[in-house]
């Protein structure tokens, strides 16, 4: 019966109950016939940001290499996999493997994301069926037991499934007083948390935008210095992926919370001493800079396909040797990246930053350092978001190229702030402004993206010229992709302009004179 | 969902192990598949090891569907359960008789099982009489195992003749070979000759088999227990056929 699908009940059972305490006490009501088990050493995956976790859902690589993917609902149940095989104990990104229904969900939860392990044990599930004397089933169950491979034989977690059959709910019952006698007790938590809890998992979602709620009144200095330590905390835990190489979204997270630290202190410069500010930019910029060359790689060779399909078919091997460079400048400059994070130099400099901001700063007051933080935030924000909207007024067709990136850095600016100041706010309209910015902020992302490539292989042609063998191949499938490039990046700017003129216009300006004020004490509250 | 009757007015014919390993098939193609079992023998019932329910009053049999789902047995196939038999059904006529609206009962019943299932497979007595008649309006199909003995032609064309006089759709009749002996000449010419006369034979044949009769030992369809055998695929070749006309 459809409505029957569901209906089951998880108890967790003590880790010291034997196989034969087991059977014994269930046979007292029940003809117990064990159908399957398997025992394997296993490994739940997920990436760094907890995707897998976030959907409800559950990977397991197992022995043989193959993973398979369950609902919450369906867990470990190895009838209700969706299953990846053949694939290899390298495969950890969503492009790794072959065809299927499970990749597909993969690539949507995953995108650029690495699979990797975040628990290794052994595995142990049987599936019984109580019936009775003329072997009718009465009731499914499934055991699984979770151990550490050190000491096999004691699980560190022991559930029972129980999964009625229709028309047999006094027997359901039946076996649940048993399992209960064992001294199991039923398991409350969501499928996912009581599992991995009980294993000692627990997932820690990362994403590099910061969640802080500042309170109003806090004083400004105190309130950068929140901001920036969350960053760097954010930057902090990119490190070992970046390390190990995980997948190329921890360097760029990396960069984009250095990114947001140096925003911090450079539009919120007058909470710090005068001579302290080009000091503190500059630190952080240094090692922003580090990275450079690494991201440019890890951009341009991930976006090899789409290159590739820019191009005429007969020009797209000429392609490969630039690609095979890439490769390699990337091999060695991912082993020149973790040695510098892995170093003295970089965790000095670190932890010396930390412990500027940590401790207050300085004790020298500037002119907004105690003032009421809403008082920066409301004057940051409006300052900015005219600024823009000046710029954006001056826009025509033959405007540079170079005042739209301004414009795209100012956005960037606003952006942060609503990230450091947003909670102060409304938070619906907030919302609505962050929704028209992002809009602006993609457009003209897409628009800066294709100026860099396009500069980055005009530099990679230009350094062809010095090189004495020339690959004729190479150079007109450059040429190609640099015209490609270019008359798409023509294209963008048109949008850029209209996104920009929305941005600017009457309704969205009154948005904003009416969104970033300082509340009065009493509506901030109910709003909240 | 749609509803198959496995239906014949003679005995013995192989209805129940028509409908029992139809049944098997369907679940294992991924239907939801309920069988009812009316016959009041409860065969089918046996053949997925319930017993027969106790007696009790089959007035709500008829018309509330809690009353209803609560006989409903899950088999120990996944997606196949089972309303079994029950010894009062031998007073389903005198019961509908005595109702409004009597001969569209059991379709009533049925279709409000209709977000529940994706197949029901009846498995009916061999009678002709109202039960019957509820059988032939509730269903999309009337399935019809003909022994391939003259006897057997008979009471098909009886069945025939019945459905012209009432008035039921005589489209839904689908009949087909079942225990027939390959090495008895007798069988092959009725099977031939009646192919001829009625072209909405059903091409697969089912085999009289030593594996089928010893349903009642293993208590389990044959599908579940010699699946591999060539005379019980057939059934599968039957299942295949019927989802394609239903």
């Amino acid at each position: 019966m459809k409505a029957s699908r569901n209906n089951y009940t998880r108890y967790l059972l003590p880790d010291k109950m034997t196989k034969k305490h087991f059977m014994d006490t269930l046979q007292k009501c029940f003809t117990i016939n064990m159908f399957e088990t398997t025992s394997e050493t296993f490994s739940i995956l997920d990436s760094f940001e907890c995707g897998l976790y976030n959907q409800r859902m559950m990977a397991v690589r197992h022995e043989n290499n193959n993973i398979s993917l369950w609902n919450e609902d369906d867990l470990l149940d190895p009838e209700l996999s969706l299953d990846i095989e053949n694939t290899t104990v390298h495969s950890r990104f969503w492009w790794d493997f072959p065809d299927s229904s499970a990749k597909e969900i993969l690539k949507d939860i995953l995108d650029l994301r690495a699979l990797s392990p975040i628990y290794k044990g052994l595995l142990k599930t049987e599936q019984f069926n109580f019936q009775n004397e003329e072997g009718k089933i009465l009731v499914f169950c499934q055991l699984i037991s979770i151990s550490e491979p050190a000491t096999p034989r004691t699980p560190v977690m022991r559930q029972a499934k129980l999964i009625p059959v229709t028309g047999y709910m006094k027997e359901y019952r039946q076996a649940e007083e048993l399992l209960k006698e064992l001294g199991g007790f039923e398991a409350t938590l969501p499928p996912l948390d009581s599992l991995l809890g009980a294993i000692g998992v627990l997932p820690q979602p990362y994403t590099v935008k910061p969640k802080l709620n500042l309170s109003a009144s806090m004083t400004a200095r105190a309130a950068a210095n929140s901001i920036i330590l969350t960053m760097m905390e954010k930057q902090r835990l990119t490190e070992d992926g970046i390390i190990d190489d995980i997948d190329t979204e921890f360097l760029h997270h990396y960069r984009v919370a250095i990114r947001m630290t140096r925003a911090a202190i450079a539009q919120l410069k007058d909470v710090f001493p005068e001579q302290d500010v080009e000091m503190l930019k500059n630190r952080f910029g240094a090692l922003a800079r580090k990275t450079n060359l690494l991201r440019d790689l890890d951009v341009f060779i991930l976006d090899k396909k789409r290159y590739m399909n820019l191009l005429p078919e007969s020009l797209r091997s000429g392609l490969s040797p630039m690609f095979d460079d890439f490769e390699k400048s990337r091999t060695s400059e991912v082993k020149k990246i973790a040695r510098w994070l892995s170093g003295k130099t970089y965790k000095n400099e670190m932890t010396e930053l930390e412990a500027l901001f940590e401790h207050g700063y300085s004790a020298l007051e500037t002119e907004w350092s105690e003032k009421p933080t809403i008082d920066l935030a409301v004057n940051k924000i409006q300052k900015r978001y005219r600024k823009i909207q000046k710029a954006a007024a001056k826009i025509t067709s033959d405007t540079p190229d170079e005042a739209i990136h301004d414009i795209r850095i100012n956005c960037k600016k606003l952006r942060y702030l609503l990230y450091f100041f947003g909670s102060m706010f409304k938070k619906k309209q907030v919302k609505v402004v962050i929704n028209h910015l992002k809009s602006l902020q993609d457009t003209l992302g897409v628009f800066n993206d294709l100026t860099v490539q396009g500069e980055f292989l005009g530099n990679y042609l230009y350094e062809l010229e010095h090189k004495p063998k020339k690959d004729i191949m190479l150079i007109a499938s450059l040429g190609g992709l640099i015209s490609s490039l270019y008359s798409m990046q023509r294209l963008e700017r048109d949008n850029c302009i209209v996104e920009l003129a929305i941005f600017s216009n009457a309704e969205n300006r009154q948005l904003f004179k009416e969104t970033f004020i300082q509340p009065k004490e009493k509506n901030m509250e109910s709003e909240k | 969902m749609k509803i198959v009757a496995s239906y014949s007015i003679k005995g013995g014919v192989g209805k129940t192990a028509a409908s029992v390993n139809l049944a098997y098939a369907a679940a294992k193609a991924g239907n939801e598949t309920l069988l009812v079992d009316l016959d009041p023998q409860g065969a089918s019932s046996f053949y997925f090891r319930i017993g027969a329910r106790k007696k009790e009053n089959t007035g709500n049999f008829f018309s509330k569907k809690h009353r209803l789902l609560k006989h409903i047995k899950g088999s120990n196939y996944k997606q196949l359960d089972i309303l079994p038999a029950n010894l009062s059904f031998r007073n389903f006529d005198i019961m509908l008789n005595n109702m409004s609206k009597s001969k569209k009962r059991l379709k009533e019943m049925l279709s409000s099982l209709k977000n529940e299932y994706d197949l029901i497979i009846l498995d009916c007595p061999p009678n002709l009489n109202l039960l019957s008649e509820n059988v032939f309006n509730a269903a999309d199909l009337v399935l019809v195992p003909v022994i391939p003995t003259t006897l057997s032609e008979r009471t098909f064309e009886q069945l025939l003749t019945f459905f012209d006089r009432n008035d039921y759709k005589k489209k839904k009749i689908r009949p087909f070979f079942s225990m027939a002996q390959g090495k008895n000449k007798l069988h092959h010419q009725t099977i031939k000759d009646m192919e001829k006369k009625y072209p909405v034979f059903l091409k697969s044949v089912i085999a009289f088999s030593a594996d089928i009769e010893r349903m009642g030992i293993h208590r389990e369809p044959v599908l579940a227990y010699a699946s591999q055998k060539n005379h019980v695929q057939s059934y599968r070749t039957l299942f295949n056929e019927i989802v394609n006309i239903l």
